[in-house]
C-alpha cells in the first residue's frame, strides 16, 4: 500500500454538471465476457433505453441506447482499452430523458430482480465490467457485501459525489442486492478522505429503519490500492481471498457504489444503464469536474460544447486514473459503462524520469499487496526467464503499479510484468 | 492541438513517487554533514586532505570504469559522492593523499564496477577499499593521532587501548569525538544526527540498524556481565566504527537484503558477529568485517526471507 497525492476536488459544494451529447458511439466490447450481437442495423430508428445488442452466453451483458434517434453506423470506433472496436453510432433527435416507470420491488422475487438487472445491462462500473447479475447469481452462500467507496485512483471523484448525492439511492441498490445475495452484513468502506459522503451515510442509516440487512459504515484508510477487491476484502473482514480464487469463495461480494446505483435505477424504475458519472480532471484543464453523460458519449464532443475547456496542450490524455489506466492519443473516443474518469495531464503532472540501475531498495516488495517481489521479475524479464516468473506467481499480480510508482530507479515494472504476462498466455495455447 | 506527439506506447503509472536514486544519495550526504564538520574540527587538515582525496578516487573509478565499459559516466546519481566519503570517514587520519585516492579508486571499480555497476555489488565498495588498505597498508591503517593537534602524535583509538591495554575512556569522550579514531569514528553525535536526518526522510529502513543494535547490545552485556574488563555496553556503542556503520553501512540498499525481515537478520547477524570480533579475533574493531561477512550471506538471506505471496498457503 502506498499514499499518493490525492488531487481530489475538494468542494463539497460543487455540484454535477449534466450533458446530453448531439451523437454517441457504444462499443460493444463495454464487459468482461461473450461480446453482444447487434439487434438494430444501419438506418433503425431506436428509442433510448431500447436494447440494441445481446448475447445469448451467460456471462454478457446487454447494450443499450442511450439516446433516442437513428443509428447512422456500426462501424469500428475508437476504443479506450481495445485500440477499435465495432460499435453502433447513433444520432441524436433531441435532449430526452428516460421515461422512469415505478415497480413496486418489494413485491418483486429475487429472479425478477436479477432479470431486471441483467435485462439493464449492468456491469461493474468500477472499471472491471464484469456482468453484474452473474456475479450476484453466486453459486456459492454469501453473508458479506462490502460495498467499494474507496476511489482510491488520484483525481477520481465521482464516485464521491455519487455518495454525497444519491446516499439514497445508493442504499437502495444495497438493499437490492442484499435481497438476490441473501446476505448477513453490508460493509459500506469509504476512504477516510470523503468525510462528507461518511457524513451522509451515517445520517442517512440513522433515520432509516434497518429492514432486511444489518449495514454497518467502515472507515479506511486512504491509500493506494485501498479499493483493489482482495486488499478490501481483507482490510474490512480479515478474510484471504485464495490465489487465483474468487470473493464468492471466502463468502464476499464487492460491489463498486456506481453499480449499485445503477441497480437501484434498474430494480426501482426499469432504467436501463445508459449513463453514468464521470470525473474530468488534470492540469491541462481550465477547470476539473464531474459530469453526468450519456454512454457513447465523445470526448472530443465535449471540448466542441465548451464543457470541457483546455488551459493548455495535455501531455497525456488518460481513460481511468493515473495508477491504471490507459492512454488515449485525442480527443475522439466515446464513455464507456467502466469509465469512472478522463485525465489531462500535463508534463509537469507526469514523471517521465527513464529507467536506471535497481539499487535493491526493496521499496516494490514492502509496498505490493499482493506480497510478491517486483524486483524479482525484473531481474527475470531481463534474463528471459519467464516461466521462473510464473513460479514466482507472476500471474497473481494485478498491476496495480504501487510497485512502480514507488521505485527509484523509476523502472517500468507494470510494463514488463504485463509483457511477460502476454508471452506466457501466448505459450500456452 | 497536435495529436500526433501524443504517446501511446507508454503503460501507467503516469505518476510516480517524488524520489529517485540521485535523489536517496543525496540524502545520505547530506546526511554525512555533521560527521563530516566533526572530522574537521578535530582533524583539521588531515580531515580535509583525506576527504578530497577519497573523493578524487572515486570520481576518478566511476570514470575509467564507464570509459572502459564504453558507457556514459554516472556521476549525477550521487553514488561515487557517498562512497568516497563514507571510506574517507573510515581512514586514520594520517593517511596520505594517495592512499586515500588509491583505495577509494580500488572501492568503486573492483568492488562496484567489476560486479556490473550501481545495484550489482555484493560487498559494500567503501568497506572493500578499507579492507583492500588494511592488507595492503597494515600499518598504516593502524596508525591513529590525537584529535586537534597537527602532528602525527600517534595515539591508541580507544577500542585498542581497552584491547590491548585494558583502559577505557570517559563516556562524554566517547560521545563528543575528541578521542583517536578514523575520521568518522569519533563523533557519536554528528553521527546520530545524521541517521535520525536519513530515518525522518524515510530513506533508510530501520530494521538493519534496530537487528545490529539488538545483536551488539545482547552479545555486550552478556560479556559485561561475564567480566566488566570486556567494557561496557555503552562503551561497545559509541566506539570504533559501530555508529558510522549502523546508520550508514547497513542501510546500503544494495548490499543488504531486500524483505524486512532480512534486513532485520541480518543486521542482528553484523551486530553479534562484531562482538564476537572484538572479543576474540586479533583485531580490535569488527565492523567492517562483519558487515562485508554477512554481504557475501545477502541473496540466501533474500531467499530465505522472501514475503508469503497473498492468497497462497
Amino acid at each position: 500500500m502506498i499514499h499518493v497525492r490525492e488531487h481530489k476536488i475538494h468542494n463539497e459544494g460543487f455540484y454535477e454538471t449534466r450533458y446530453l451529447p448531439r451523437r454517441v458511439v457504444l462499443p460493444l466490447g463495454q464487459h468482461i465476457g461473450a461480446r453482444p450481437e447487434p439487434l438494430v442495423a444501419k438506418g433503425d430508428t431506436v428509442t433510448i433505453g431500447q436494447c440494441i445488442a445481446r448475447s445469448a452466453a451467460k456471462v454478457s451483458a446487454a447494450l443499450h441506447a442511450s439516446v433516442s434517434g437513428t443509428v447512422t453506423d456500426i462501424k469500428k470506433y475508437n476504443h479506450p482499452t481495445l485500440g477499435q472496436d465495432m460499435s453502433i453510432c447513433i444520432d441524436s433527435q433531441g435532449d430526452e430523458e428516460f421515461p422512469r416507470k415505478e415497480r413496486n420491488v418489494q413485491a418483486m422475487t429475487r429472479d425478477e430482480l436479477l432479470a431486471a438487472i441483467r435485462d439493464a445491462g449492468i456491469v461493474g462500473m468500477g472499471g472491471a465490467g464484469f456482468p453484474t447479475h452473474v456475479k450476484l447469481d453466486s453459486p456459492k452462500p454469501i453473508d458479506t457485501l462490502i460495498v467499494n467507496g474507496c476511489e482510491c485512483e488520484p483525481y477520481l471523484s465521482c464516485d464521491n459525489r455519487l455518495m454525497v448525492e444519491h446516499t439514497e439511492c445508493i442504499l437502495k441498490g444495497i438493499e437490492v442486492t442484499c435481497r438476490i445475495l441473501d446476505v448477513e452484513r453490508v460493509i459500506i468502506a469509504i476512504e477516510g478522505n470523503k468525510p462528507e459522503a461518511i457524513k451522509r451515510f451515517n445520517s442517512k442509516l440513522h433515520t432509516r429503519s434497518s429492514s432486511t440487512c444489518n449495514i454497518s459504515i467502515q472507515t479506511m484508510p486512504s491509500a493506494y490500492p485501498q479499493g483493489a477487491e482482495k486488499q478490501l476484502i481483507f482490510n474490512t473482514t480479515g478474510r484471504v481471498v485464495p490465489a487465483g480464487g474468487l470473493p464468492l469463495e471466502v463468502g464476499c461480494v464487492v460491489q463498486n457504489v456506481a453499480t449499485l446505483f445503477a441497480i437501484c435505477e434498474a430494480a426501482y424504475y426499469g432504467k436501463p444503464l445508459i449513463e453514468r458519472m464521470v470525473t474530468f480532471a488534470g492540469s491541462a484543464l481550465a477547470e476539473p469536474k464531474n459530469v453526468t453523460l450519456r454512454l457513447g458519449t465523445l470526448v472530443s464532443e465535449l471540448f466542441e460544447k465548451e464543457v470541457l475547456k483546455l488551459k493548455t496542450d495535455p501531455r497525456k490524455i488518460i481513460f481511468g486514473g493515473p495508477m491504471m489506466g490507459t492512454l488515449v492519443s485525442s480527443f475522439d473516443y466515446p464513455i464507456l459503462k467502466g469509465t469512472s474518469g478522463v485525465l489531462f495531464l500535463t508534463e509537469q503532472d507526469c514523471d517521465l524520469r527513464s529507467e536506471s540501475n535497481c539499487i535493491r531498495c526493496g521499496r516494490c516488495i514492502d509496498v505490493c499487496p499482493m506480497r510478491l517481489m517486483p524486483q524479482e521479475f525484473v531481474r527475470m524479464f531481463k534474463k528471459g526467464r519467464h516461466e521462473e516468473m510464473e513460479a514466482h506467481y507472476l500471474m497473481d499480480c494485478m498491476e496495480c503499479g504501487a510497485c512502480t510508482f514507488t521505485c527509484p530507479a523509476k523502472i517500468p515494472i507494470v510494463s514488463y510484468v504485463k509483457t511477460a504476462k502476454a508471452a506466457i498466455r501466448a505459450k500456452k495455447k | 492541438m497536435d495529436t500526433k506527439s501524443l504517446p501511446i506506447r507508454e503503460i501507467g503509472p503516469h505518476q510516480k513517487a517524488y524520489h529517485d536514486t540521485p535523489y536517496i544519495m543525496r540524502q545520505v550526504v547530506i546526511a554525512l554533514i555533521p560527521a563530516l564538520i566533526a572530522s574537521v574540527i578535530f582533524f583539521r587538515q588531515r580531515a580535509v586532505i583525506v576527504i578530497l582525496a577519497a573523493l578524487a578516487g572515486a570520481f576518478a573509478g566511476e570514470i575509467m570504469a564507464a570509459k572502459m565499459r564504453k558507457r556514459p559516466v554516472p556521476l549525477n546519481d550521487w553514488s561515487a559522492a557517498v562512497t568516497g566519503i563514507l571510506l574517507a570517514l573510515i581512514l586514520p587520519p594520517a593517511t596520505p593523499f594517495w592512499a586515500a585516492f588509491l583505495g577509494s579508486f580500488f572501492g568503486i571499480v573492483v568492488a562496484k564496477h567489476v560486479f556490473g555497476g550501481l545495484g550489482q555489488n555484493i560487498f559494500n565498495p567503501a568497506l572493500a577499499g578499507r579492507a583492500f588498505m588494511m592488507a595492503a597498508f597494515p600499518v598504516m591503517m593502524t596508525t591513529w593521532s590525537q584529535p586537534f593537534t597537527l602532528d602525527a602524535v600517534t595515539g591508541a583509538t580507544p577500542l585498542a587501548a581497552w584491547k590491548f591495554g585494558g583502559e577505557l575512556p570517559s563516556m562524554y569522550a566517547l560521545f563528543m569525538g575528541s578521542i583517536p579514531g578514523c575520521l568518522g569514528e569519533t563523533s557519536a553525535l554528528a553521527l546520530i544526527l545524521g541517521g535520525a536526518y536519513l530515518f525522518l526522510k524515510k530513506v533508510a529502513d530501520w530494521r538493519a540498524p534496530a537487528g545490529m543494535l539488538i545483536g551488539t547490545v545482547i552479545l555486550a552485556g552478556i560479556f559485561q556481565i561475564v567480566d566488566p574488563a570486556n567494557g561496557s555496553v555503552m562503551f561497545h556503542l559509541l566506539a570504533g566504527g559501530f555508529m558510522l556503520g549502523m546508520f550508514f553501512m547497513v542501510t546500503d540498499p544494495v548490499t543488504t537484503p531486500m524483505p524486512k525481515k532480512g534486513r532485520f537478520i541480518f543486521g542482528l547477524m553484523v551486530g553479534i558477529l562484531l562482538m564476537v570480533i572484538r572479543k576474540w579475533a586479533g583485531l580490535p574493531e569488527g565492523v567492517m568485517y562483519s558487515i562485508l561477512f554477512m554481504n557475501a550471506f545477502v541473496p540466501i538471506i533474500d531467499r530465505l526471507t522472501r514475503p508469503k505471496a497473498f492468497g497462497r498457503v
